[in-house]
């Protein structure tokens, strides 16, 4: 399912707020390092989810290791601007002096764009790495913010580069934006819900990459796919027992009886079902050719890490989404 | 456990009279949605309502069942709408607009200056082209000054802000001090040459003990510093007007009948995240005075199943086929077992929550089986949100 991903080093996953886009970018950097493949997650937030969904206390821009070939880091746009500004300057005390000034720091918390450029530098930097003589990482996975930004987010560095057109900053501005737009080098995957805005605005994305970065997602990953609660067969049987039992408001539930909370669980769970049907068939069918769809199951009953791994391992084709409610 | 949601109502009293609600919390719980059922309550009070989001993403459409917003205010029909609009409704109106962050800048930039020129100059200037259209590091400031328009024109009564999910939201909080940076004086007079001098434009910036120009220069190339120089010059009037603008925005912000409203759903992570917000808002010297938690599964109980262990389905309906009620009801219960599982663990997220913020502020929307994209399910959902003022349709 991930094979379109494992040839592809720089992996950007982006999302409309909410859909879980954090917990996949974790599952599929756990599906990655399974395969063998080491990786790095990186996130640009200041709240990190990783270290929520990893338990584990991260310090600003250090990486930490948390499995075998897996490894996280909460990048900081501070942190990142010094590593950028050494590379134009003879040394770290000038770039300390250049950060440390009043005028200088006004401009580089004024400026637009300052922070993005500085953190795909760093990415950049991670993809570098070595380590003797192979690389550090086979794949950098970074966990960009939500689609709406995430356009002006990957198109930064052009954007630099149209601005700056000479000298070192817009060699590496150029190089940059090459990068990004290399779709055999760079995968875009974009974390969907089977729910009306979240595929719009999924379709928005890929449209707007598409007029400004001129180039594909490569995946999109329907998250949380409701399962059928019963045979369809049963069908006709459910709704006799559905029409027998007394109906009561979504937020009446506690004055039901148990009855009536089994069959209105099941038809809340009907519902789900059925509405993401109709919205996993309109993303497949509004989405470009070629881009892949995958739909992620919904996990019931266990939460935190148990969660990641149970999706990383159907990623890798370890476990069956026919058993996602029997879990 | 006691469902308290009939007791307090803390949102109706507060839509009553707050002139700005400003709507926030994480992503993806139906933030923009809430805001708009928040927007239609006030209509349904009789108020003048306008619900702006600034998210560059077309929800806000979506849930008023419209092909777009816009960058000026749209009326929405409810006559067109609804089969019955309720007597409440008075005179109520009811408005919503998107932020096109390019098209406020430059009406900004149109209304402030000097001359008929300088909007032309700042057109083909490569940075203001970028800042406008490109960049997002401005977008929230345009938002302020959006809601600044809106907010001190007259015609509406209450202003809802829906924000971007937390971390651009807390940016936007941030921004009337953000902006004043930006524009601040004493850094534009290094960038702005001064007219008493000659020479060349570059050449004049590059005042003695300016060692950090040469060296910004130096990293972004002359051109850049040149373009930036030319930007400043040409913002140079609007300096002034958006710097008061700004202690306004601050000014408004802190005004009694401006109420913080967080927006989460009852997803462990999200409450988190909601909790996180609360937080920063108070760092900010601001208040969460409601927090709205939506898509809250009913109460299921694991515990049911025990209960209902003597029930025989048979009993409940006649004339069934009952060989297939066996299968049927252990498919039911698989279900409603996996269910109630998650419905205690949300339970267990808002009582934590509870316990940090207090009951009284809390209000839970349940989990609908649909998406709300018609006007007429908005109402449905803004009846969860003041129980105190039930609709009359």
């Amino acid at each position: 399912m991930i094979d379109p991903l494992l040839s592809r080093r720089l992996i950007f996953v982006t999302g409309k707020g909410g859909v879980g886009k954090s917990s996949v970018t974790a599952a599929l950097g756990l599906a990655l390092a399974d395969r063998g493949q080491r990786v790095l997650l990186v996130e640009t937030d200041t709240y990190s989810a990783m270290a929520d969904l990893f338990d584990r206390n991260l310090e600003n821009s250090k990486v930490a290791t948390v499995r075998k070939n897996l490894d996280i880091v909460n990048l900081h746009a501070e942190d990142a601007l010094v590593h950028a500004i050494k590379q134009f300057v003879p040394s770290d005390r000038v770039a300390r002096t250049v950060i440390q000034n009043r005028i200088a720091r006004v401009f580089f918390k004024a400026a637009p764009s300052v922070n993005e450029f500085s953190i795909l530098n760093m990415v950049r930097h991670y993809l570098e790495q070595k380590n003797g003589r192979a690389h550090a990482y086979d794949h950098v996975i970074v966990d960009l913010p939500a689609s709406g930004h995430a356009v002006t987010y990957l198109n930064v560095p052009d954007t630099l580069h149209g601005m700056v057109r000479v000298g070192r900053f817009a060699q590496i501005s150029k190089e940059l934006g090459d990068y990004i737009r290399d779709t055999s080098k760079t995968a875009l995957v974009a974390v969907c819900l089977p729910e009306e805005m979240p595929v719009n605005e999924t379709i928005e994305l890929a449209d707007a990459l598409h007029d400004t970065l001129g180039r594909k997602l490569t995946t999109t990953m329907l998250n949380m796919v409701h399962k059928q609660p019963f045979e369809p067969t049963h069908r006709e049987l459910f709704d006799v027992l559905r029409e027998s039992v007394p109906s009561h408001a979504p937020n009446k539930a506690h004055e039901a009886s148990p009855l009536s909370r089994l069959i209105h669980g099941n038809a809340l769970a009907l519902d789900w079902y059925e509405r993401d049907l109709i919205y996993v068939e309109q993303l497949r069918e509004r989405i470009q050719d070629g881009v892949e769809v995958i739909e992620l199951p919904m996990v019931y009953e266990q939460t935190g890490i148990a969660v990641l791994e149970k999706l990383a391992d159907y990623l890798n084709g370890k476990w069956s989404d026919s058993d996602s409610l029997a879990s | 456990m006691t469902d308290t949601s009939q007791i307090h109502d803390p949102i109706a009293p507060l839509l009553e009279t707050a002139r700005l609600v400003v709507c926030c919390g994480p992503g993806g719980v139906g933030k923009t949605t809430t805001a708009a059922a928040l927007g239609l309550r006030g209509v349904l009070m009789g108020r003048k309502v306008i619900v702006l989001t600034i998210d560059p993403a077309r929800r806000l459409a979506n849930s008023l069942g419209l092909e777009e917003l816009s960058n000026s205010p749209q009326q929405i029909d409810l006559a067109a709408n609804l089969s019955h609009v309720p007597d409440s409704v008075g005179d109520g109106e009811f408005w919503a607009m998107m932020l096109d962050q390019k098209k406020t800048l430059d009406d900004l930039v149109k209304r402030f200056a000097p001359d008929p020129g300088a909007f032309e100059r700042a057109q083909n200037n490569n940075i203001y082209r970028l800042l406008s259209s490109t960049l997002h590091g401005m977008q929230e400031y345009m938002a302020l000054d959006k809601l600044h328009d809106l907010y001190t024109g007259g015609h509406f009564d209450l202003v809802i802000l829906d924000t971007p999910p937390t971390k651009n939201a807390l940016e936007f909080l941030e921004t009337p001090s953000r902006a004043k940076t930006f524009f601040d004086e004493r850094i534009i007079k290094w960038f702005i040459p001064n007219r008493q001098k000659t020479g060349g434009l570059f050449s004049r910036i590059v005042d003695p003990g300016a060692v950090v120009i040469k060296l910004l220069s130096k990293i972004f190339g002359e051109t850049f510093i040149k373009e930036l120089t030319e930007f400043f010059e040409t913002l140079e009037f609007l300096q002034q007007a958006l710097q008061t603008r700004g202690e306004m925005i601050d000014f408004i912000m802190r005004d009694e009948q401006t109420h913080f409203f967080v927006i989460t759903s009852a997803d462990p992570r999200r409450m988190k995240e909601a909790l996180f917000f609360h937080e920063k808002l108070a760092e900010l010297g601001q208040k969460a005075e409601a927090f709205i938690i939506n898509r809250v599964i009913p109460e299921f109980s694991p515990g049911d199943l025990d209960d209902l262990s003597d029930t025989k389905l048979v009993d409940v309906v006649d004339d069934l086929p009952t060989s297939e009620l066996g299968p049927l009801r252990a498919e039911l219960e698989r279900t409603y077992l996996a269910l109630s599982k998650l419905a205690v663990r949300d339970r267990e997220a808002i009582e934590s929550l509870a316990k940090r913020i207090g009951a009284a502020s809390l209000r839970r929307v349940p989990m609908l089986g649909q998406d709300v994209h018609s006007i007429e399910q908005l109402v449905n959902l803004s009846s969860f949100l003041t129980p105190s003022r039930p609709v009359h349709a």
